[in-house]
């Protein structure tokens, strides 16, 4: 008989914990939304017309593809694993988009189907055979390159329109009225309000989250950590399909490899929104909005025109430095 | 030095099976190695047949083309072999940067050859001396250290590469691809190098120092270990490989902006492929000569059976999983 897990709110257990709130964890919390709201500054600094609803949404809507994105990185470094195929998954998304969506959905579907199967299945590699995670995922992202390219070998094809509608929707308007929110904003929030309710609030939830932080206890409590591990990898793949058709509505076509630095942008996301890698901690707003900040990078460094040599460069510095911040908040944390 | 009993994991055996049987059920096992030879060996069969170019041929053209990855893979070994996250995901970018700024260095050969290593070792130094101090000093966790990092040595390229306008230098152009009894020098020299990193490993308190890391950090550091120092070394060595091979390459097949790309995957396959933990503690050379072979042979087989590039990348992860899965790469295996 499995033992029931609450689902428990970590942060309330943490500043109940007597100890009265401490400045630098207050900063750790908040680090993510600091840095989001520094880029904004500086984007809007540059640019003032970034200060209106259609800027803010011009800003953040390229983003959207990379929030997925990094919640379906969360799911996965949450129970202790990374995944290093995360770029290319995506792209593979983008292609079989591309190609079959328009001319043949259900055929396309099935694809999507498919490659979150495959996806699950590194999930009982890493459990059962004990191949670390950065091995399979990296085996796995030669399959999603390969697959890619052999089915759109040239970035193009058509995203369906729906899809491009959607990613270029500015804000919720009926005929009369409108909500003076930038749509953006509306799917990060729904995107991390989504991602919240299935990590944190679902008592599966914290059968997932202690696949990360304590597998011995789980398996001792009669859960399966396979069947655990599983459930957060079919999260993740199902967020990074999301993530793939957002991409494809944004770039309004299929591209194997233009994802290629979401493997990075995507981890740098997590650990900036408080992640660890050694898993346990389940930080989907801060995923959230880690992504946002990690994106406004690179619409501030084209703002500023930076050369497109050295935007790369800049774009490195800046995750070690922001990176570094959080690492520095964690330890005086502990 | 403290003498550790942190010796390479294959050779402090518990007690020897007595039976044939179980001496042919365990040797493998001790030998992680093997499997990497055995499948080469395979895929040098395969290859044979198809290509119809002979079994000697395919090898003698396969071993002028291996060194470039097994040097690579060595300083990613090492690196891995440290075990607690480490890794170098930034040896892909010194390499191309490395390949550039020499063959600049070089300048068709009005420069000087060994101007140009030094270059090149200088770029090594100088980004694992960045890596050092993101890993070390800032905390960032390895992987996203040497990733970022990556992007800023590829922003040097670049730039770099903007003002480029020199051939490799000819001397060092025909000595990457020359022979001796129809064995490439670089192959053989090569040998040689893995021989001596095998040595420094197995045999050196440096090499005892990485593998003790490796093991469990904290028995390492209790045992007056310089933890950091060894560190430091181990990207240096990894980086400066990298740059070195990047000389070479870029003198074998001329400098491109993707010509490290690569070895990011594959760098790190062949160390897994060979026998070593990819959680560190456990390295092994030999497995990095045999998976190298197996790669460049796999690659080779699948261009004469006419698979596309797309394809071929499909196999070798499939191909990469599927050794592991066979294998393994646990601990107490």
């Amino acid at each position: 008989m499995a033992v029931k897990l609450e689902a428990r709110r970590p942060r309330a257990v943490v500043l109940g914990g007597g100890r009265g709130v401490r400045p630098l964890w207050i900063l750790g919390q908040a680090l993510p939304g600091l840095a989001l709201i520094a880029m904004f500054i500086v984007c809007a600094v540059i640019e003032p017309d970034v200060l209106s609803i259609n800027g803010v949404g011009l800003l953040l809507s390229p983003a959207i593809p990379l929030v997925l994105a990094a919640v379906s990185q969360m799911f996965i470094i949450t129970v202790g694993d990374i995944d290093l195929g995360n770029g290319y998954l995506i792209g593979l998304v983008t292609a079989v988009v591309a190609v079959q969506m328009v001319s043949h959905p259900l055929l396309a579907v099935a694809m999507l189907a498919g490659i979150a199967v495959v996806y699950v299945g590194q999930a009982v590699l890493v459990q059962t055979r004990g191949i670390p995670s950065i091995i399979v995922t990296l085996g796995a992202s030669f399959v999603w390159l390969g697959l890619g390219l052999s089915l759109l070998p040239t970035p193009g094809g058509t995203a369906p329109g729906w899809l491009v509608t959607l990613m270029n929707l500015k804000m919720l308007q009926t005929n009369r009225y409108e909500l003076p929110v930038p749509m953006s904003l509306i799917l990060a929030a729904l995107i991390g309000t989504a991602a919240y309710l299935v990590i944190i609030r679902l008592p599966y939830g914290a059968v997932i989250r202690a696949v990360g932080s304590n597998p011995d206890a789980l398996r001792r409590a009669g859960w399966s950590v396979l069947k655990a591990r599983m459930a957060a990898y079919a999260f993740a793949a199902l967020f990074a399909i999301l993530a793939g058709l957002a991409l494809s509505g944004v770039i309004s076509a299929g591209d194997p490899t233009t994802s290629a630095n979401y493997t990075l942008l995507t981890v740098a996301s997590v650990i900036l929104g408080g992640g660890q890698f050694s898993g346990g901690r389940a930080v989907p707003f801060g995923a959230v909005i880690g992504a946002l900040a990690i994106s406004l990078v690179t619409s501030m460094l084209s703002l500023l025109n930076v050369s497109s040599s050295y935007q790369t460069g800049v774009q490195g510095v800046v995750l070690i430095l922001v990176l570094a911040g959080r690492v520095l908040t964690e330890r005086s944390d502990s | 030095m403290i003498r550790t009993t942190a010796t390479a994991g294959s050779t402090g055996q518990p007690q020897a099976p007595r039976s044939w049987r179980g001496i042919i059920r365990d040797w493998p096992s001790r030998r992680p190695w093997i499997w990497s030879y055995i499948a080469a060996l395979a895929t040098w069969i395969a290859v044979s047949f198809v290509a119809g170019r002979g079994f000697g041929g395919t090898l003698t053209s396969t071993f002028g083309l291996v060194p470039f990855l097994v040097l690579v893979g060595i300083g990613q070994m090492v690196v891995i072999t440290l075990g607690n996250g480490n890794i170098d995901l930034s040896l892909p970018n010194t390499l191309t940067l490395a390949a550039y700024v020499s063959t600049g260095v070089m300048a068709n050969g009005k420069g000087s050859v060994v101007l140009g290593f030094l270059a090149a070792i200088a770029i090594g130094l100088v980004v694992a001396a960045i890596n050092s101090f993101v890993i070390l000093a800032l905390r960032v966790p390895p992987i996203i250290a040497t990733l970022s990092v990556g992007l800023i040595i590829q922003s040097a390229v670049l730039v770099d590469s903007g003002s480029m306008t020199a051939d490799p230098d000819p001397g060092l152009v025909s000595f990457t691809s020359s022979r001796v009894l129809g064995l490439s020098v670089l192959g053989l020299i090569c040998i040689v190098v893995a021989v001596g990193a095998g040595f420094v490993l197995m045999r050196t308190s440096f090499g005892r120092s990485v593998q003790a890391i490796g093991q469990k950090v904290q028995a390492a550091r209790l045992t007056g270990l310089r933890v950091r120092t060894v560190i430091v070394a181990s990207y240096v060595i990894a980086a400066v490989f990298a740059a070195i091979t990047g000389v070479l390459l870029g003198a074998f097949s001329s400098p491109s902006l993707d010509l490290g790309s690569p070895y990011l995957l594959n760098s790190i396959a062949v160390v897994v492929l060979g026998g070593s933990l990819i959680a560190g503690g456990r390295s092994n050379v030999a497995g990095i000569w045999g998976s190298s072979l197996f790669f460049l042979l796999l690659e080779t087989l699948l261009e004469v059976m006419g698979a596309s590039v797309a394809a071929q990348d499909v196999v070798q992860g499939v191909l990469i999983v599927l050794v592991l899965v066979l294998v393994g790469n646990r601990r107490n295996e």
